[in-house]
């Protein structure tokens, strides 16, 4: 639907402000209920407004949030320029965000509780396991803090609000980290894991070593 | 009650591990003070704390700095860990306050020790009376004979025919105040005891999630059985013997004739003089609108805990969560093995859920730097042409008080100018205030500034000069 149709302005302006506030990042049913409300009122629309920019409209009714994402071309045109950034994630940060993914897939499995929030100091233990150990445990703490951050931007957690070292897991990381991520990083690590140790028995004394 | 189960239970149930903390009576005074006595169900981390730290200044004060050496928020944190189980700490949706919560165990402790010290007298005749009363009520609930329901329905009528006979012939029996007493201590008993169970009662919904959940995780056969098993043909929280009981009880409570009943009859109660004499606490003449409050409580976390539970038996979800876990734990298995030398590289990559729309329009147009000239030659001066006090007499216009004139004006008509408030209320020092009106109608929704019109205002300046603003007419509304 490319031609647009005369719609009264009311709602046009609601679609407008739907699609902005969509591409600027993930909707929440918690944060906005009346922006929410719309949506679910304009979900058509919206569909057909982001597919012309090459976005599909994603929703997960349950989970309360919504979000656009590139739509894969698989009609064999040219593809679109990309409208959402892809991001490169460094080896800390993808680890963290999995590691967060387990925390989420942990917390739903033992009980109701919507959110999840952990204290910064809890990250920083998650993180520390994986990391070389270091003697300045200081600049652990700030480097952790920084994929943190990292993380933050990409919209997985936030910290609450007047306690930055609490941080609430965002339940969209499902839908980003899934089974496709996972098992993609899992390869490449596991591409890299033989690339560093060409023999077996190298590894074996590697692991000795820690 | 063998040996080996008690000493288990003293070791882990956390009632008894309460009732033999070091601090237990700081814990169950403070606890007892902001959650039963108000009947209070959920507090928030903020009040509560200091309301923990004005009990512990003052035990401070009596017993010595080094009594109680941790801080509130410490302690709070302390009876809500895991290890102790005395509060339940969560993050209700859409706050970012930690809520606090009595668990059923610290209830039960309080509970106890209520009713250690308090009771007057024990009322058995009341007590005997309810087991007839609920002893009858399963006979009659439970007989399919049409006939034996007919005879028992012709004999209550007939009782009751005879106690109209005898009341017709004025003989009316007059409970005693010793009975009165003894009902009234059970019906409030009973009352605070049905505050009390909702905790339980919520408590057993989360336990029956936990356990829907704990099965669906260490499923192995398909999926259709799982559902069997969980489901049946019921809902695996609400159609269980406590949602049953819960749902029951709520409409029972929800029906306005019923809340009415409650409200007139514990208010006619109260006037009795043998309750009277009991002392009884005002509040307990609103009970049943803290049951509301708590009944509305649980009644959210059950629908909650019944959509979170749907959602997690969701097909993808399912199959997901599996495949995830086995996912992270090999992925953790080799971040573990590379630990020493990790990637330096950039593995992955993630889309953005922003888009990166940044317009060339928007860019700003080159504009050379500016260049602050920098005097740095400071001529003394003489002073003697410097009014120190300019630094001490700032104006002060007070916001607050214009606007409560602009109110003040308003009170007796719809709208005002600007110009009919500063006349009731005239400007006192001059242009800072107009000039503050001015600002106050430019944020206020119910202001607006008429462009067409021009005003004038009038006012004496402190050397006694009249003073001439003309400005667009304001309009203020109510």
């Amino acid at each position: 639907m490319t031609v647009p149709e005369p719609y009264d302005t009311a709602s046009d302006n609601a679609l407008s402000l739907a699609v902005i506030k969509l591409l600027k990042g993930v909707v929440y049913q918690d944060d906005d209920p009346d922006l929410w409300q719309q949506i679910m009122a304009l979900q058509p629309r919206i569909r057909d407004y982001v597919a012309v920019l090459g976005l599909v409209f994603q929703l997960d009714e349950a989970e309360g949030y919504a979000w656009l994402a590139t739509r894969e071309d698989d009609t064999g045109n040219a593809p679109l320029p990309r409208l959402m950034s892809r991001r490169q994630l460094s080896y800390p940060v993808s680890l963290l965000i999995a590691l967060l993914r387990r925390k989420l897939a942990e917390a739903d499995t033992s009980g109701g509780d919507v959110r999840v929030i952990l204290d910064r100091e809890e990250v920083v233990s998650l993180m520390r396991t994986f990391l070389p150990e270091s003697s300045n445990e200081a600049r652990l703490v700030d480097r952790i803090d920084s994929h943190i951050n990292r993380v933050a931007e990409l919209g997985f957690i936030r910290r609450l609000r007047n306690q930055p070292d609490k941080i609430e897991i965002r339940r969209i990381i499902k839908a980003y980290v899934d089974a496709q991520w996972l098992n993609e990083f899992d390869q490449r690590l596991a591409d890299y894991q033989r690339h560093i140790t060409p023999a077996d028995d190298t590894s074996d004394n590697r692991e000795g070593e820690d | 009650m063998d040996y080996a189960s008690l000493s288990q239970l003293r070791r882990l149930h956390p009632a008894w591990r309460l009732l033999l903390a070091d601090h237990a009576p700081l814990i169950i005074s403070f606890l007892d003070a902001a959650f039963i006595q108000p009947n209070a169900r959920v507090l928030a981390e903020a009040g509560l704390r200091s309301q923990l730290e004005d009990l512990l200044f003052q035990l401070r004060e009596t017993h010595g700095e080094a009594a109680f050496p941790r801080s509130a928020g410490d302690y709070l944190n302390d009876w809500a860990d895991n290890d102790k189980g005395w509060l339940r700490k969560f993050y209700p949706p859409g706050s970012d306050q930690a809520h606090f919560d009595l668990t059923p165990a610290t209830e039960k402790a309080l509970g106890w020790l209520e009713s250690l010290t308090q009771r007057q007298f024990v009322g058995t005749e009341s007590r005997l009376r309810t087991v007839f009363d609920l002893l009858q009520q399963m006979i009659a609930g439970t007989e399919t004979d049409q006939q034996a329901r007919l005879d028992d329905l012709h004999s209550r009528r007939a009782a009751i025919d005879r106690e109209i006979a005898r009341v017709e012939a004025g003989e009316i029996a007059i409970m005693d105040d010793t009975a009165q007493r003894e009902r009234f201590q059970q019906l409030s008993g009973t009352a605070r005891e049905l505050l009390a169970d909702f905790r339980q009662v919520e408590q057993n919904f989360r336990q029956l999630d936990r356990e829907a959940r704990e099965q669906i995780t260490a499923w192995e056969g398909s999926k259709g059985k799982l559902l069997e098993q969980i489901f049946g043909e019921r809902d695996a929280i609400a159609d269980t013997d406590q949602g049953r009981t819960f749902r029951a009880f709520w409409e029972f409570l929800m029906s306005p004739t019923r809340q009415q009943e409650l409200s007139e009859g514990l208010a006619r109660v109260f006037e009795l003089d043998a309750v009277q004499s009991l002392q009884p606490d005002a509040r307990f003449k609103r009970i049943h609108f803290d049951w509301l409050d708590a009944g509305e409580q649980t009644q959210r976390t059950v629908a909650r805990l019944s959509r979170q539970l749907r959602r997690f038996l969701d097909d993808q979800t399912y199959l997901e969560n599996k495949r995830i876990m086995q996912l992270i734990q090999s992925l953790e298995g080799r971040a573990l093995a590379l630990r020493a030398t990790p990637p330096e590289a950039t593995l992955m990559t993630m889309e953005s859920p922003q888009a990166g729309i940044h317009l060339a329009m928007e860019r700003p147009l080159f504009s050379p730097p500016l260049r602050p000239v920098i005097e740095s030659d400071v001529d003394a001066g003489d002073e003697s042409d410097v009014e120190p006090d300019a630094l001490f007499n700032q104006l002060i216009v007070d916001r607050q008080r214009l606007a409560g004139h602009i109110r003040d004006t308003l009170r007796d008509r719809p709208q005002a100018t600007l110009a009919e408030v500063i006349e009731r209320h005239p400007l006192q020092v001059g242009l800072a205030e107009l000039v503050t009106y001015l600002s106050i109608a430019s944020e206020d929704a119910h202001a607006s500034f008429d462009d067409s019109r021009q005003e004038s205002i009038h006012w004496t300046d402190e050397t006694g000069t009249g003073r001439l603003a003309r400005i667009q007419r304001v309009i203020f509304t109510c």
